[in-house]
C-alpha cells in the first residue's frame, strides 16, 4: 500500500541481528536459548558474578566483519567496547557491553529495489553488542501491568548481536520493508544470522520524521516493538498519518520513543526527550580493544561467498533468465544452489528455472517444507525435466512424478512407475489404436463434431483430453491432435 | 630467628629442608593471629582448619620427596576482595556480607599451586575505596607500629598482617595507592606491578582500568618471588598481557647501581610534605648515588598537579558502572521494596556505606551528558599528557624516586570526616597508577618517633624488574623491615 503524505517522509532503521555463533559474546554459554529452563543457560560471566571478566568471542568478530564487508563498510583495524549503563533486572551487570564511537565496521551501503525502483541506502555503521535477558510477568496476558512480581531469565543475556544503523535514506514504509528484506537476505547469504523476525533474531527500530515545508528535517520519532515486516510497515504508516494529522492541526511533533501495539495497531508514547535515559557511556576496561589486522581482513574477504547481487548478475548472464525469475531463484542461496545443481545435472536453464520456481516451490509449500528439506534431488529433477523436454513423458505426468518424489525417498524410475506411466513414450501404433477405441466409444461426440456443431471446439478438446487421460499422459499432445484430426477427417 | 620472623623465601627453604614443618609454620601463624588480631583487627575470616589440612598435604609431599613449589608451606593472606571458592568474600561490605564465591581468583590459584597456604582474608576499606581501612563492616584495622594510627588502605589488613608477623607474604590490590600507601604506613615493602602484569580474574573490581593485584612482604626478594608466581598471562583476563615475563628474582641479585640513571622527584616545596618523609627521599637518593647511580632532580608537573583530580574522575566513573551489578537480584543482600526502584534503592542504600555511595553517585554524575564533556573527557586528555610526561622521563632515566605518601600514618578517625583531605594523600601514588607504571614502596626505617618512613621507586611500563633490582640494592644498604609486636607508641619504651 502506498502511503500518501504531502510532507516528504524520512526513515532510518536500526536493525539488530543475532549472530550465528555457537556461544555467547563474552562467555562459553550456548546461544541456543529458546525453550530452555529459565537460567539454565548461564554462567558466572553472564550472570555478572563479582570478579568475573568478559572474554570476547572471536567468531562474533568475524561474523560482524563479514556483515560489514557485505554492506561495503570499512572494517576498522582498531575498535573497542563501551559500557551502556542502565538499571533493569534483565541486565545483570547494570550495563550492556556495546560498541560506541569506534565500531567494527564504518560506513557502507545497501542497494535495494522497492516498487520497481532501485535505491541506495547508506549505512552509518555496524557494531557488536550483547543481548539482555528477559523478564517474565506472571499475568494472564504476560504484561507487567498488574503483576505482583516478575521473574528474570538470563538465558538470552550475552547473546551476540550486531546492530546495523542506516542513514535516513528511506522515504516510504515499503522501502523500509524492502531494506529489511535485503538486509536479511544478505545476513543469510553470509551465514551471519538466520534473520528470523518471529523468533527475535532480527529486530528493527525505526526513526521517522516528516520534512518541513522549508525543506528542513522534521522532529524525529523512534518506534520500537515491531516484530514482523508487516508490523514494521503498519507502524510506519500509522506514524506518518499521525504526524501529518498533528502538523495539519497546527501541532508540533515531539522527540520521543513510541511503542507499536500490534493488537491495537497504534503507536504509543514510551518516553520523551526529557525522560530519555542517559546511558553514561564508559569505555569497557575489562576487555582489550578489538584489533583486526590487514591479513585478517583479507582472509575475511576471501571467505566471502557470492553475494545476492553478484549471483543475480551471474544468473542473468549465464542463464539468460528474466529479472522476476532471478529474483525468486536467488532470494535464498539454498534455492539458488538447488537451481544451479539442477542445471549442472543437465537440465536446460530456462526449463529448470520454471520447474524450480513453479513446481518445486509449490510442492514444498504444500508439504510445509523448506528447500533444505526437499526430497527431490537436483539430479532427479534434471532427469525429469529432460524427460518432459524430450516428450518421453508429458508435463502433466512430470508434475505428478515430482509430487511423488517430493513425498517419498524413491528413485525417479520408481516414481514414474508409481504414476502408472510406462517408461517411454506411447508408440504411434498404440496411439492409433487408442484413438480408434475412444472414437468408437463416443459416437455422439463424433457425430456432433462431424455435423459441424462443435463451433467452439469444446467437443474436440474433450476428445483430446480423453486421449491424454487414457494414455496416462504418455501421448505426445501434438501427435495426438494431429492423428485425431486426421481420423475425424477420414470419417467425414 | 623464630618462624614468624622469616621471609617467605626463608620459610619455604626451611620447610623443604625439614627444619620445621608446614604444619608448624601454620601453627606459628595462628599463634600470632590469636595473640594480636583481637587488637589489630586485620582479618575478616581466618581459615585455620583449611590451612592446617593443606599444611599436612604439603608436609606429606615433602616426606615423599616431592617439591610442593617455590612457596612450599608458606602461609599467606589475601585481601577480602579476592574470590575464594567456598569462602566468604565480603569486600568489607554489607552487600556481600554472606557471599561465597564458587571459584578462586586466578592469583589465589597461582599462589596455592606454588605451595603457599591461605591463612586468612584481610580487612579493607569497603570495595577498596579508601586510604585508611577504617570503612569496613568489621571496623577499622589498626597500625601495628602504633595502634593509635591507621594502617593505610585500602589493603590495610594485608599490610598490618605482614608487619605483625602473621604471615611473611600477603596480597592486596592497588588502584591508586592501596598497597603502596599501607606498605609505607606499616613499614614494609609493597609493589604495584605494571597494569597488565597480573590477572584480575576473580578480583572484585573497584576500577577495571587501574586495579592491579599487588604483593606485600618484608623483603624485596619476597616481592620478586611473588611476582614470579603472579605475573603471567591468563586466558580468563584479556587485559592481562600475554608477553613472556622476565625472571623477576634474577633482578634482585643486582649488587650495586652502577650505570643506573635515577631521577629524584623535586617538583615540590619541602614544606608541602612531612619533613621526615622528605628526608627519607633525599637519603634514598644519596644512597643510590653512593651505590653508583647517577642521580638528577626531576619534575612531573602534570602528574602532580592533575593526578588526583584525573584519578578520581577515572576511578569513580568506572566504579559507578562496575558496582551496578549489586542489585540484590542474583547474589548478595536483597531488601524488598514496593516497586522495582524501591527494591534497588532499599538494597543499595542500606548495604553500601556512605563513602561507597558518594563515589557511585559522583561517578554516575561525571558520566552524564554535560559533565562527561567537562570532566571525563578532559581527564582522558590529561591522562594522555601525563603518559607523554612519563615517557619523556623514561627516555632519560631508568627509574625515579618520589615519596609514597606526603604524610606519616595519621591517628585513627582523623581523616574519615574529610574525604577531600584523604584523597590528597594519594598525590604521589595515583599518577603512577594512571600511567600503568610499576611502583614499589620501600621501607626507609623509622623517624625519631618510631613511625615508619618510606620512599617510592617507579619504573617504566613493564620495567618491574628494574624497580625490583633498584629496591633490592637499596634494601641491602638500608636493611629490611622486621616484624613488630603490635603496640601503642608511648606504651612501650
Amino acid at each position: 500500500m502506498a502511503v500518501v503524505s504531502k510532507r516528504p517522509i524520512v526513515i532510518g532503521l536500526e536493525v539488530h541481528i543475532q549472530l550465528n555463533t555457537d556461544t555467547k559474546l563474552f562467555c562459553s554459554c550456548s546461544t541456543d536459548y529458546i525453550g530452555h529452563t529459565p537460567n539454565s543457560n548461564t554462567c558466572p560471566i553472564c550472570l555478572a558474578v563479582p570478579g568475573t571478566l568478559p572474554l570476547l568471542n572471536d567468531c562474533a568478530v568475524e561474523l560482524g566483519s563479514r556483515m560489514g564487508l557485505g554492506l561495503h563498510g570499512e572494517i576498522q583495524r582498531y575498535s573497542n567496547f563501551h559500557r551502556k549503563n542502565y538499571f533493569y533486572p534483565d541486565l545483570a551487570k547494570a550495563y550492556q557491553i556495546t560498541q560506541y564511537g569506534l565500531t567494527i565496521s564504518d560506513g557502507g551501503y545497501l542497494d535495494i529495489e522497492s516498487e520497481g525502483k532501485p535505491r541506495r541506502v547508506r549505512i552509518h555503521h555496524l557494531h557488536l553488542e550483547e543481548d539482555a535477558g528477559k523478564l517474565v510477568h506472571p499475568t494472564a496476558d504476560g504484561r507487567l501491568t498488574g503483576a505482583a512480581y516478575s521473574l528474570v531469565d538470563y538465558n538470552r543475556g550475552g547473546v551476540p548481536l550486531s546492530e546495523i544503523v542506516s542513514e535516513p535514506d528511506m522515504s516510504s514504509p515499503a522501502e523500509a520493508r524492502d531494506y529489511v528484506i535485503r538486509l536479511r537476505q544478505l545476513a543469510r547469504y553470509l551465514d551471519v544470522s538466520d534473520g528470523e523476525m518471529e523468533s527475535g533474531s532480527l529486530r528493527v527500530d525505526a526513526n521517522i520524521s516528516l520534512t518541513n515545508p522549508d525543506g528542513s528535517l522534521g522532529t524525529r520519532v523512534e518506534i520500537k516493538n515491531m516484530n514482523s515486516l508487516k508490523s514494521l510497515e503498519r507502524a510506519l504508516e500509522y506514524e506518518i498519518s499521525r504526524q501529518n494529522k498533528v502538523l495539519d492541526s497546527g501541532g508540533r511533533i515531539i522527540q520521543e520513543t513510541r511503542l507499536w501495539d500490534d493488537a491495537e495497531e497504534v503507536t504509543r508514547s514510551m518516553r520523551n526527550k526529557e525522560t530519555a535515559s542517559d546511558y553514561r557511556y564508559y569505555p569497557e576496561m575489562d576487555l582489550a580493544p578489538i584489533v583486526i589486522t590487514d591479513d585478517q581482513i583479507e582472509a575475511f574477504k576471501r571467505s566471502m561467498p557470492e553475494l545476492p547481487w553478484e549471483k543475480r548478475e551471474r544468473f542473468e548472464k549465464s542463464f539468460g533468465l528474466a529479472y522476476e525469475e532471478i529474483a525468486i531463484l536467488t532470494e535464498r542461496k539454498e534455492l539458488a544452489r538447488y537451481y544451479e545443481d539442477t542445471v549442472e545435472a543437465g537440465a536446460p536453464p530456462a526449463r529448470a528455472a520454471n520447474w524450480v520456481r513453479m513446481e518445486v516451490l509449490r510442492a514444498l509449500n504444500e508439504l510445509g517444507q523448506d528447500i533444505t528439506d526437499c526430497k527431490v534431488k537436483p539430479s532427479a529433477l534434471a532427469e525429469l525435466v529432460k524427460k518432459v523436454e524430450s516428450k518421453e513423458i508429458s508435463s502433466t505426468i512430470g508434475k505428478e512424478v515430482l509430487d511423488v518424489l517430493a513425498r517419498e525417498n524413491i528413485t525417479l524410475e520408481d516414481a514414474i512407475k508409481r504414476t502408472g506411466a510406462s517408461v517411454g513414450r506411447i508408440t504411434s501404433e498404440s496411439l492409433d489404436a487408442l484413438i480408434d477405441k475412444i472414437l468408437g466409444g463416443n459416437p455422439d461426440v463424433v457425430d456432433t463434431i462431424k455435423s459441424g456443431q462443435d463451433k467452439k471446439g469444446g467437443k474436440l478438446k474433450f476428445l483430446q483430453g480423453l486421449i491424454m487421460k487414457e494414455s496416462k499422459g504418455q501421448a505426445d499432445p501434438r501427435e495426438a491432435s494431429e492423428t485425431l484430426a486426421k481420423k475425424l477427417e477420414g470419417l467425414c | 630467628m623464630e618462624i614468624h620472623e622469616l621471609t617467605a623465601k626463608e620459610t619455604a627453604k626451611a620447610i623443604k629442608d625439614k627444619k620445621f614443618s608446614a604444619v608448624e609454620a601454620v601453627r606459628s601463624s595462628m599463634a600470632r593471629i590469636s595473640k594480636y588480631d583481637g587488637v589489630v583487627n586485620a582479618l575478616i575470616t581466618v581459615l585455620e582448619e583449611d590451612a592446617l589440612r593443606r599444611a599436612g598435604e604439603i608436609d606429606a609431599l615433602i616426606a615423599r620427596g616431592e617439591d610442593p613449589g617455590p612457596l612450599a608451606g608458606v602461609p599467606y593472606i589475601v585481601k577480602d576482595n579476592f574470590c575464594t571458592r567456598g569462602v566468604r568474600t565480603t569486600c568489607s561490605s554489607h552487600i556481600l556480607e554472606n557471599w561465597k564465591p564458587t571459584y578462586n581468583a586466578s592469583p589465589v590459584n597461582y599462589m596455592n599451586a606454588a605451595g603457599a597456604i591461605l591463612m586468612a582474608k584481610s580487612n579493607l576499606d569497603e570495595f577498596a575505596m579508601g586510604s585508611s581501612t577504617e570503612n569496613s563492616i568489621i571496623g577499622p584495622t589498626k597500625n601495628p607500629r602504633d595502634l593509635g594510627r591507621v594502617p593505610g588502605g585500602s589493603s590495610g589488613g594485608s599490610a598490618a598482617a605482614v608487619a605483625s608477623g602473621y604471615v611473611p607474604l600477603a596480597l592486596g590490590t592497588d588502584t591508586g595507592g592501596s598497597v603502596r600507601q599501607p606498605a609505607a604506613f606499616c613499614g614494609i615493602q609493597g609493589i604495584k606491578p605494571s597494569y597488565g602484569e597480573v590477572s584480575r580474574y576473580g578480583i572484585i573490581a573497584y576500577c577495571s582500568a587501574l586495579d592491579q593485584v599487588s604483593p606485600l612482604a618484608r623483603s624485596v626478594e619476597d616481592l620478586a618471588l611473588a611476582m614470579e608466581i603472579l605475573a603471567r598471562p591468563d586466558p580468563n583476563d584479556t587485559t592481562c598481557d600475554g608477553y613472556a615475563r622476565p625472571k623477576f628474582s634474577d633482578a634482585t641479585a643486582m649488587k650495586d647501581l652502577k650505570g643506573c640513571r635515577i631521577g629524584v622527584f623535586a617538583g615540590f616545596e619541602a614544606s608541602e610534605m612531612d619533613s621526615d618523609l622528605y628526608g627519607a627521599l633525599t637519603r634514598a637518593g644519596d644512597i643510590c648515588r653512593e651505590a653508583g647511580a647517577v642521580i638528577e632532580p626531576i619534575d612531573l608537573p602534570i602528574a602532580v598537579k592533575y593526578g588526583v583530580a584525573t584519578y578520581y574522575v577515572t576511578a569513580l566513573a568506572d566504579a559507578s558502572s562496575k558496582l551496578g551489578c549489586y542489585d540484590g537480584i542474583r547474589y548478595g543482600t536483597h531488601i524488598e521494596g514496593a516497586t522495582l526502584a524501591d527494591m534497588y534503592a532499599n538494597t543499595r542504600t542500606s548495604s553500601f556505606s556512605e563513602e561507597v555511595r558518594r563515589r557511585i553517585i559522583l561517578g554516575a554524575c561525571l558520566l552524564t551528558e554535560g559533565f562527561y564533556q567537562n570532566y571525563y573527557g578532559p581527564a582522558l586528555k590529561v591522562r594522555t599528557k601525563m603518559a607523554e610526561e612519563f615517557e619523556d622521563v623514561f627516555s632519560k632515566y631508568d627509574a625515579y624516586l618520589l615519596p609514597t605518601t606526603p604524610s606519616l600514618p595519621y591517628p585513627l578517625g582523623t581523616k574519615e570526616t574529610d574525604p577531600n583531605r584523604m584523597y590528597l594523600g594519594d598525590v604521589f601514588t595515583v599518577p603512577i597508577s594512571l600511567g600503568g607504571l610499576p611502583g614499589l614502596s620501600l621501607s626507609m626505617g623509622f623517624n625519631s618517633a618510631n613511625l615508619p618512613l618510606s620512599v617510592q621507586i617507579v619504573g617504566s611500563r613493564y620495567g618491574d624488574s628494574k624497580v625490583l633490582g633498584i629496591a633490592a640494592a637499596l634494601e641491602r644498604l638500608i636493611g629490611r623491615p622486621t616484624v613488630c609486636d603490635p603496640r601503642k607508641l608511648g606504651e612501650v619504651a
